[in-house]
């Protein structure tokens, strides 16, 4: 049989008292890709990722993991998941290697190539010469340590749970370098509230909103969702402002600059254009792409 | 059976580590000590405050100590020392379930009996250590100090002892299936203990009650046989087994 998809959620919905989180939600994962799970805070993303994992009751639909339907309560198929949880909380009396150890003795790797597995991980992730205890590691370490332990086995699918949410500019380029070289032998799907993250490494991406998938697709179909981009303009003489406005009608004038929205490239070369012929005195011409979190907005509708 | 090993070496780390296990054997080994040294010096403080006494009109004889009054202190002391390892022990599975500890090991294949039953192991291990550890304390330097062959049931007292601890032990796994903390926890053991008091003061069903096998003073004293508490120790078997074999379907629901 092909397993077209990794992972498939068909119409899951949860609720936790009067509360729906998850309405509806159905997408799937295919092989070979990094998805970009996104969503604001509350919109149920740590939910689906645990019923995902088994870890939670679904009130109805169904999910399924290699074609294999997912059971509450029973663990995933033996080697096929690794999870990393979004503060993932380690045994503080043991150090890096001795829980990742434990880890691959749970999952039955053998001693022999568990040693090299180990040290494979611990210098993915840069923590091969640390010999302290866990109890001491900062945020960034545990999160490293956190996707060691979930690529021991080395599962067909990794999923992460808001990964780089808590950490600084440093350790979330650490994390999505290591995500980006996992992506190589197996599916992630993370989620995240960052979208800038989501731009750098993810192949397709769904958008989690009020409890369902307001958006899904590739990342190329996000792309053309851009409306365009627009041109931004400080002029040195503020006397030259009625010249370029008369020029372009669509231009307005906010904090002193001149902002030309959804201007096409023939637009940026008309306006350079319009302002060299007339030797316009010019601070900065500056060129603004819509950002992932303006085209989320229309796509959510706020 | 390997997720068993597994987890079954990481409680014991765990248990070395925090120095859970060395505080508990400490405790263990002083009231063991204790036992026989409180008996070996009551005629030294009597003799010390007979001075106080008799100005109060209260006149002390000769005060002879044996073997028994050893025993009997261990009968006084070890309620004291359970009570210790069951609020060390009170934490073992709900703060796993509130940190998170156990998520990344359950998503890896690791069943949630095999940590029930790996914790269960490790407690037991450590409760079995610490209780004969302070019997034989007890044992021996009453047997050097006397002769405890005056004593009856010694053996049937320890084990009696030992056995309760066991049905206290599966209490803590069938309570955290449920609780959320170790106060919890160890409320609920407070309350099964209470109940068991009170249902105790009903003289029919005494001999029945797990509490029976606390009775190890008057067993000492040749008041009490084995024979007279066997009923006792299949129920107190029996409860053992039910909390245990309860906790696993609970805990398989029990949402982490």
């Amino acid at each position: 049989m092909i397993i077209l998809s990794i992972l498939e959620l068909k119409n899951v919905s949860k609720s936790f008292g009067n509360k729906s989180v998850l309405n509806g939600v159905s997408f799937s994962v295919p092989e070979n890709c990094v998805f970009g799970f996104i969503g604001q805070n509350g919109a149920g993303k740590t939910t689906t990722m645990r019923a995902v994992l088994g870890l939670l009751r679904i009130d109805s639909g169904q999910i399924n993991v290699f074609g294999d339907k997912v059971i509450y309560g029973c663990n995933p198929k033996n080697g096929s998941i690794g999870f990393l949880p979004d503060v993932p909380e380690f045994y503080g009396y043991m150090t890096a290697r001795e829980y990742l150890t434990l880890c691959g003795n749970i999952t039955g790797i053998d001693r022999k190539s568990l040693k090299t597995r180990c040290d494979e991980l611990l210098r993915l992730v840069g923590l091969n010469n640390e010999k302290h205890r866990i109890k001491g590691y900062s945020r960034g370490m545990k999160q490293r340590l956190g996707i060691a332990q979930a690529l021991i086995n080395r599962p067909k699918l990794l999923i992460c749970d808001e990964p780089t949410s808590a950490l600084d500019p440093v350790g979330r380029k650490d994390i999505l370098d290591i995500i980006s070289s996992a992506k190589k032998h197996t599916s992630v799907v993370f989620s995240t509230h960052i979208l800038s993250d989501v731009e750098k490494v993810c192949s397709r991406v769904a958008l989690l909103e009020n409890g369902k998938i307001a958006f899904s697709g590739t990342i190329e179909d996000v792309h053309a969702l851009k409306t365009g981009t627009s041109l931004e303009l400080t002029l040195a003489d503020q006397n030259d402002v009625k010249k370029v406005s008369a020029a372009f009608p669509d231009a307005s004038l906010i904090d002193g600059r001149l902002v030309i929205p959804k201007a096409s490239d023939k637009d940026c070369a008309e306006l350079m254009k319009f302002l060299s012929e007339r030797m316009i005195p010019i601070i900065r011409l500056e060129r603004h792409e819509e950002a992932l979190e303006d085209m989320f907005m229309e796509v959510i509708g706020k | 059976m390997k997720g068993f090993a597994a987890f079954f070496a990481k409680e014991m780390l765990e248990l070395v580590r925090t120095k859970k296990l060395l505080i508990i054997l400490i405790v263990f080994i002083v009231v063991g000590i204790m036992n026989p040294a409180v008996a070996k010096l009551t005629p030294a403080l009597i003799e010390m405050m007979s001075e106080d006494l008799a100005s109060q009109g209260m006149i002390v004889g000769k005060v002879t100590v044996t073997a028994l009054d050893s025993w009997l202190q261990f009968a006084k002391n070890m309620p004291a020392a359970l009570a210790a390892l069951l609020i060390m022990f009170s934490g073992i599975y709900t703060s796993e379930y509130s940190k998170g500890t156990l998520i990344p090991l359950l998503t890896k294949g690791l069943s949630r009996s095999c940590v029930i039953l790996s914790k269960l192991s490790a407690m037991i291990i450590a409760w079995s250590a610490a209780m004969w550890l302070c019997f034989g304390l007890t044992y021996f330097y009453s047997d050097y100090y006397w002769d405890n062959s005056q004593v009856h049931g010694l053996l049937f007292a320890g084990f009696g002892w030992w056995l309760f601890g066991l049905l206290m032990i599966s209490c803590i796994v069938f309570l955290s299936s449920f609780a959320n903390s170790a106060a919890q926890v160890m409320i609920g053991i407070g309350a099964f203990y209470f109940a068991m008091t009170i249902a105790g003061m009903l003289s029919k069903i005494k001999k029945y009650l797990p509490t029976r096998l606390l009775d190890s003073g008057v067993i000492f004293k040749g008041e009490l046989y084995a024979s007279d508490c066997i009923k006792a120790v299949i129920i107190t078997s029996v409860l053992s087994v039910i909390f245990v074999a309860a906790a696993i379907p609970l805990t398989i629901r029990r949402r982490l």
